[in-house]
């Protein structure tokens, strides 16, 4: 199918901030859902926080990380779980399975900036519900340490802004195997896996072997969550913590390409039956 | 179907051949799920080996760490593995046994109706859901499972006597009962709610993921809950201490860890008492 759009030199602007706005509030439509969610997340953040402390035991610091700032990073990842779709993310790829893309084409915009915007309030909306009462809770009961100073904070705002940004962009990619195959869903299961191995979910990337390290250092996982943790913590400071957002930067720019690059392939040889 | 195959047994015949024919009913009907998910095979290996990775993933982010901690509060990895195999094993078991019985599967047929149409079949409505979903895909899980259960078993360098391997057996089966219980309780609840209920993830998955680690982590309020409210503590917990020649917690008695077998079947037993109460009160949704 040739995708008519016209690529007009000037975004419009209003249009996605209007389909961000809607991906936000739809986020609200169920909140008995979204509490039950939340004392799921906090179950399981107990039963991690548990692991890791055990782990330390009676030591003050493993790799860079104190027990303290194990329990933070514990309770960022449970709160990040939503907001960044750690567990997986299939819209895109339903759309397309179910033939539904077609009437999104037909629409004027960008197929990837539409799902990027709605993406975005989506995204904001489950911090706003979900993060933000996570992080609050792990802030009285476990005393869940917060970025220091200003420059702590606007550097683990962008961070936090750019891993969602390369989380999007990867998720779309791997929504855009919906195109080429009917499995898409089974391939999504190799992907999120990874990411929740390589983004430092399951275990903070630090503790890792060095040469995982080595490994996961040349992948974007780590963009996609691990380094705003290690910024919020103060891990990474100074001139090392901008490097660390720059690399950051470059993924996402990287995966955005990638993913309009691919998407233009898939829209080609994307045939939609009737029905 | 072979028709021939299932002559349903007379009025006079015994108890034998009625379990014989049930059974045979039971197998039918995985088979013939087994087929269709079959079909599609590469869409089946994707499935398959999927399903997996999130354990393989989970397991290996905690081996990998280990070894620059040392142990977990005393638990060397194969220890550790111990328990983790034996949690999972039992659960992807009582998964391939009891998905009819979970809460989404069952509030999708309570919600489109599909459910009445269990109740007009002449066949037994509990051997029906036993054999209404049958996810082949999991048995990748299984050998996974098995193999971190092996490699427990072997690291920690168990002592292999009658007694332990009844105790492991012993184990996993009362694993299986007791988390089909709770799959069973989930699902008879869709009856009123219509939708799962997800607090019953907490339990369910929550309980998995909480036996799967030496519970001697855990602050007192959790462990003590899920000793004596929730008697999740007597499944694997108690079982592979003993195996392990440690004491039990609380100054229990050795036979604390020998309950397994029989904390889980009481569990299934209540949990089928409320799905009776479940079914005489279901009265459709209107679909």
């Amino acid at each position: 199918m040739q995708a008519a759009l016209p690529s007009s030199a000037r975004p419009n602007v209003a249009l996605y901030a209007s389909v961000a706005r809607l991906g936000f509030r739809r986020q609200f439509a169920y909140p008995q859902a979204a509490l039950w969610g939340l004392i799921t997340n906090l179950f399981f953040g107990v039963l991690r926080i548990a692991v890791l402390v055990a782990l330390f035991g009676s030591k003050p610091q493993v790799a860079g990380l104190t027990v303290q700032d194990a329990i933070t990073y514990t309770g960022l990842t449970q709160a990040f779980i939503m907001a960044l779709s750690l567990f997986g993310w299939t819209d895109l790829m339903r759309t397309v399975h179910r033939g539904e893309v077609a009437s999104d084409l037909l629409r004027p915009h960008d197929l990837l900036y539409w799902w990027a915007a709605q993406d975005a309030g989506r995204a904001v909306g489950q911090f706003v519900l979900r993060g933000l009462p996570m992080l609050t809770l792990f802030a009285l009961v476990w005393g869940a340490t917060f970025p220091a100073g200003a420059t702590g904070w606007l550097l683990t705002t962008l961070s936090l802004l750019l891993a969602w940004a390369c989380g999007f962009a990867f998720r779309f990619l791997v929504n855009c195997a919906a195109f080429w195959s009917p499995d898409a869903v089974g391939i999504g299961r190799f992907a999120w896996a990874v990411l929740g191995l390589g983004s430092g979910f399951l275990m903070p990337l630090a503790f890792f072997p060095q040469w995982f390290q080595t490994v996961l250092a040349f992948t974007p996982f780590p963009s996609m969550m691990n380094t705003t943790v290690e910024v919020w913590l103060g891990v990474k400071t100074g001139p090392e913590a901008w490097a660390a957002v720059a690399v950051q930067v470059g993924w996402a720019l990287l995966l955005f390409a990638l993913a309009a690059s691919v998407l233009s392939r898939g829209l080609r040889r994307l045939e939609v039956a009737g029905g | 179907m072979d028709k021939s195959s299932i002559s349903r047994p007379g009025q006079r015949e015994g108890l034998f051949s009625s379990a014989v024919y049930h059974l045979h009913l039971y197998f039918l009907l995985l088979r013939a799920q087994a087929r269709s998910q079959a079909v599609y095979r590469l869409s089946f290996a994707l499935d398959a080996v999927g399903s997996a990775l999130i354990t393989l993933a989970e397991f290996a982010a905690f081996a990998l760490v280990i070894p620059r901690f040392g142990t977990l509060s005393g638990w060397t990895l194969g220890e550790v593995a111990l328990l983790y195999g034996l949690a999972e094993l039992a659960f992807v078991l009582m998964d391939l046994l009891f998905g009819g019985f979970d809460a989404p599967n069952l509030s999708g047929h309570v919600r489109s109706g599909s459910f009445n149409t269990f109740l007009l079949r002449p066949a037994p409505l509990r051997l029906q859901i036993f054999g209404s979903d049958f996810a082949l895909r999991r048995i990748t899980r299984v050998f996974l499972a098995a193999g971190i259960l092996a490699y427990g078993v072997s690291a920690s360098g168990i002592v292999w006597t009658p007694e332990a391997a009844f105790l492991l057996a012993g184990s996993v089966l009362g694993m299986i009962a007791f988390f089909g219980g709770l799959f069973v309780i989930g699902g008879t609840l869709t009856f009123w709610t219509v939708e799962s209920v997800e607090a019953m993830n907490v339990l369910t998955y929550g309980g998995r993921t909480l036996i799967s680690y030496p519970m001697d982590i855990y602050g007192q309020f959790l462990r003590k809950t899920f000793t004596y409210l929730l008697p999740a503590a007597f499944l694997s917990y108690f079982p592979v201490l003993h195996v392990l020649g440690r004491p039990l917690p609380d100054g229990l008695p050795l036979l604390a860890a020998y309950l397994s077998p029989l904390v889980g079947p009481l569990m299934l037993a209540a949990a089928f008492a409320f799905w009776s109460v479940g079914v005489r009160h279901y009265g459709g949704t209107g679909t």
